[in-house]
Order: structure tokens, then sequence, then C-alpha cells
């Protein structure tokens, strides 16, 4: 596929808050290419310009320097047939808790020009498919967490779009909201809609993205296929806890057998260049120091892996 | 009308639908904008009777007709602060966001926000004639006046929400705009809706001569104590209609604005 015919294109996307001693360069030089019918993940912690960067791309934002097109028009020139061609499901589901969700549903219809008489039936039909039929004459504010994100879904489908901005959709839901709404974004994407979907979640991304992109101070750190990525980093990790004494004698045990990895605090890890077969090799290096492990877990590489590895620090229990 | 045109006003008959729909299912927020100026009225007409003898006091039968004026537009202002407080809570929430990202017309977001009141100005102005009538008041303009009254004050709730809605726009924060409340009381006060200018002097006067509620006011008192003429008629609603102009414009570029720079 070439460039023109890619749904989501950005080159060089710049955008700064502030002035002087304030500036802060929410995003800083981000390059994207989506291609049509693929799940792109946009990886990143609370704060790294995830949702910065889908504002601009959705037209909420103008940004500071660089360019975009969505479904092949310019965000900033062409910005309302942007608007006509996307679905934005943004963070939090700012939904008018006094509102029904067919109420809202059929808002929708209208503010994308959808023909009157064909309202009621597309709010139906939308409904049933994210579960929510029995729910459509109650008002939002009676809705869970997890009805609201899939109500929020179903407005952000009400045209039929071919693009797809999905901003944190499963933040703060439970386990079982979290797994319907993937379905539900699987059965779009098999449909043939192309989706962003920016997530703090590691699981999301490996389990829906077919391509990720990893953020970190506005910009990307790394992109490709979440196989290739943790291919790339290549060692598993080997993470060990040991009593507070003997932390700095068993970090110097475990640099022997590869590099250092960043982990979270009170545990140390190390890349195992030799791979899962070092294990008892450790163990007995540590064993004849006299290092007492108290957990160990060898652990495949992760997207996390390849978090820290591009950022320094470690995205899981960061948020 | 060319489809951009049908659609912007579907866009607007759907967002209005939102905004008085938000109001009818929120009777806390609008109980006391009508309680309130009520009970004004019933303090005014119990303690200032004998008022109405003070040389410079237009003729009336009673304090309650003179009083009828000050009370719409002190029930259309509140009604507007909370339209407005709604418009900055829809951005406070993200919903304004939704709005925007949809291809919808700037104008039609801020009409359809600012319907709510302005329904609700009508209907408060209807509401205190009808609710007093049975205590005596009159109004001399007759049916035509009345009419004329309530699309004074359905454009009064436009003009006073646009302005407010700008502060809306402007803030993002419904604190904001709330806390503009007792500077809307205090304006009202300096102004002529409990007393005739003419039997006010010094400081007092002259604030409520620059005051522009004054002007507003007077416009549905002379509907409420003459006959009906023309100039009064103009006056209760070219005046707000007016700065309706000048509000929406200024909210829109208000708006703009915030678009730009955020």
């Amino acid at each position: 596929m070439t460039s023109t015919q890619s749904p989501i294109i950005a080159s060089d996307l710049v955008r700064i808050f502030g002035s002087g001693e304030d500036e802060v360069r929410a995003v800083d030089g981000v390059n994207l290419e989506v291609t049509a019918g693929e799940v792109f993940g946009f990886l990143g912690p609370n704060g790294a310009g995830k949702s910065t960067t889908v504002r601009i791309l959705t037209t909420l934002l103008k940004p500071s320097a660089g360019s975009a097109s969505v479904a092949g028009y310019d965000i900033e020139v062409e910005a309302d047939a942007v608007r006509r061609s996307i679905g934005v499901a943004l963070q939090d589901a700012a939904i008018d808790p006094l509102m029904t969700g067919t109420e809202l549903l059929r808002l929708q219809a209208v503010l994308y020009g959808i023909p009157r008489n064909a309202q009621h039936e597309r709010a139906g039909e939308l409904l049933e498919r994210v579960g929510l039929s029995a729910a459509g004459d109650r008002r939002v504010g009676t809705y869970s967490g997890g009805m609201r994100r899939r109500l929020d879904l179903a407005l952000a489908l009400i045209h039929e779009p071919s693009v797809l901005f999905l901003d944190e959709p499963t933040t703060g839901l439970d386990p079982m909201s979290r797994m319907s709404l993937w379905e539900e974004i699987r059965r779009l994407n098999n449909d043939g809609t192309t989706v962003l979907l920016t997530t703090q979640y590691l699981e999301e991304a490996d389990q829906l993205a077919d391509r990720v992109a990893i953020i970190d101070n506005g910009k990307i750190v790394r992109e490709g296929q979440p196989e290739a990525l943790k291919t790339d980093v290549g060692a598993p990790t080997l993470l060990i806890s040991v009593a507070d004494d003997h932390v700095e004698p068993a970090r110097e045990v475990l640099a022997q057998f590869g590099e250092a990895r960043p982990t979270a605090e009170g545990t140390l890890g190390v890349g195992l260049t030799q791979g899962a077969g070092d294990v008892s090799n450790v163990v007995r290096a540590l064993d004849a120091q006299g290092i007492v492990v108290e957990h160990l877990e060898l652990r495949a590489p992760s997207l996390d892996d390849v978090f820290a590895e591009a950022t320094g620090h470690r995205l899981e229990g960061a948020s | 009308m060319s489809t951009m045109a049908l659609r912007r006003r579907d866009q607007i008959g759907a967002l209005s639908s939102r905004s008085v729909l938000s109001l009818v299912r929120q009777p806390s927020l609008v109980v006391p904008s009508l309680v309130f100026p009520l009970f004004f009225v019933a303090l005014g007409t119990a303690s200032f009777a004998r008022a109405i003898n003070i040389p410079g006091f237009p003729k009336v039968d009673s304090y309650l007709d003179f009083a009828l004026a000050g009370s719409v537009v002190q029930g259309v202002l509140f009604g507007s602060v909370t339209s407005a407080t709604a418009l900055a809570t829809d951005i406070e929430t993200g919903f304004f966001d939704r709005l925007l990202v949809a291809p919808s017309s700037r104008t039609a977001i801020l009409v359809g926000r600012l319907a709510g009141a302005m329904v609700y100005g009508l209907a408060q102005t209807l509401f205190f004639t009808v609710v007093l009538f049975p205590f005596g008041l009159s109004i001399q303009s007759g049916f035509l006046g009345l009419i004329a009254m309530m699309i004074g004050g359905l454009f009064t709730a436009l003009a006073v929400g646009a302005l407010m809605s700008a502060m809306a726009i402007k803030t993002g924060s419904s604190e904001a705009v709330q806390g503009s409340f007792p500077l809307i009381f205090i304006l009202l006060f300096f102004s002529s809706a409990f007393f005739p200018r003419q039997t006010m002097d010094g400081v007092y006067r002259r604030i409520a001569d620059l005051n522009p509620l004054s002007y507003l006011v007077e416009g549905f008192r002379s509907l409420t104590i003459d006959q009906l003429t023309l100039t009064a008629v103009l006056q209760t609603i070219l005046i707000p209609a007016a700065i309706s102009v000048v509000g929406i414009g200024f909210s829109l570029r208000t708006l703009h604005n915030r678009l730009a720079a955020s």
C-alpha cells in the first residue's frame, strides 16, 4: 500500500503548550503511518503525548508544527471532511448523564447528517450491537462504567466511519468489560475499520494491535509489530528479590549473566544473554556468595521489556 | 435552503431539544429562578406599598404592577446563568469535545445550548404573569403586550446567555460562571429593577443611568403599566435582540480563540 492510501499519516507533528520556562513539548516530532484495515496501538504512560496526538489527528487541537492527513484529508485545511470520515471515542467517555442512550444516539445521528427516517433504526442497531438494547431508554447517569464505554463506542460508529480513534477505551474498566470491548474492537476491525487505539495497558496493545508505537515524552521511541519488537529485545528477563543488605552483591553477580534491566523498586532484573538455560547458573552463583533469593521469576520478552529497553523505565505499574 | 443550511437547522433543533430537556430534567436548577423573583415581588409589595405615592414614581395601581418587570428580568438572569453553567459543565466533562469532533456547525453548538435559556426565558415571563394575576397584577398593554414581553424575555435570555457563554467558553469552568452570580445580582440592585430612576439621586442614580439592565427592565415595565406603544414593544424586544447579536458574535469569537489556542 502506498503512503497516499494510508488512512492516517502524520509527519513531524509537534505540539507545544505554554512558552518560555513553562514550555512543554507534549508531542515532539511524531511520525506515523497507519495502513488501511489495521489496528494501530499507541502505547505509553500518562502524559506521554498519546491523547494530545489523538486530539490533533481528530481536529480538536491544532499542531504547533508538522502536518497530518486522516482519511485522505488534511487535518487543518479540510478539518470538516476529516470529522465526517472518522469516529472518535475520547478518554473518559464524556456522555450527558441526563440523556438516555437512544436520545444520545439520535442526537449524534443529527450531528452527522443521517436522514431522519434512518435515525431510529440506526440507533436501535447500534444499541443491539453493543448489548445495550435493554438499557437504551434509561438515562446514562444510571449506566455502569462498562456500559458508558460501550455506548461511547456506539456513538462513534453512528455514521459507519472507516477510521476509528479510541483514546484509552478500557481505562478504569473491570476485566469482563474490558474483554467485551476488545471483542467489539476485533469485530469492527474484521469488518474493515482502521483503528488507532491509545492505551497504557501492555496486554491491550499485545492483544489487539497489529502494530504498536511506543511513545514517551512526546517522542515515538519504538514502532513495529508486537512480536517483532519483543524478538528484538531478545533475552528473557530474570527478576529476583533479595534481602536489602544483599542487593549490591546480587547486582554484581547478575551482571555476569547479562545487562541489567529496569525493574520495579525492590527487584533486580537481568536480561539473560544465554537464555533461560542460565537460570540455574545464576542461582548457583548467588548461592555461592551466600545470597538468599526471596523471589525469582523468569519472563519471556514482553512489550514492557521493549518499553524499558527504549526508555530506561517500565510502563507496568507506572500508571 | 442549501444542504449545509438544512443540516445546521437540524443540528440547532436537536441541540436545542437537549438543552430544554436538561432543564426539564433538573428541577432543582429551575425552581430557585422561579421562586426567588416571586419572593422579591412579595417582599416588595408588602414593604413598599406606599412607595408608589413618592413624587417621581410612575402612576401604577400597586407596587405589584411596578415590580413585575424587575422579577421577569431577575428570573431570566438567573436562568441564563444556569444555562451558561451547563455549557461550562459540557466543557469540563468533555461533552463539548464530542460536539466539536463531529461535523457540527459551531453556531449550532452555541445557539443550541442557549435555546434552553430562550425557551425558559419565555416560559418564565408567562409564569410570573400568570402567578401574579390572582394577586391583582394588571397588564395595561393587554394580551399583545404580554406576547411582546414573552418575546422580550426570550431575547433577554439569549442576550445574557450569550454573554455568559463567552465567559463559560473562555474559562471552561462552571465554578467561574456560577461565581459571577453575585455580580449580576449587584448589577440588578443598581438598576431600576426595584425603584424608578426618577426617585434616585447621587451615585446610585448615575450608576442606574449607565446600567443597561435599567433600560431592559423599563421596556418590560412600560408594557405593564402603560398602554401598548410601538416604542415600548421595540424597547422590550430590540434592546435584548441587539445585545444578543453582539453576545453571540462575542461568544463565537471566544470559541474560535479557544479552539485556536487549545
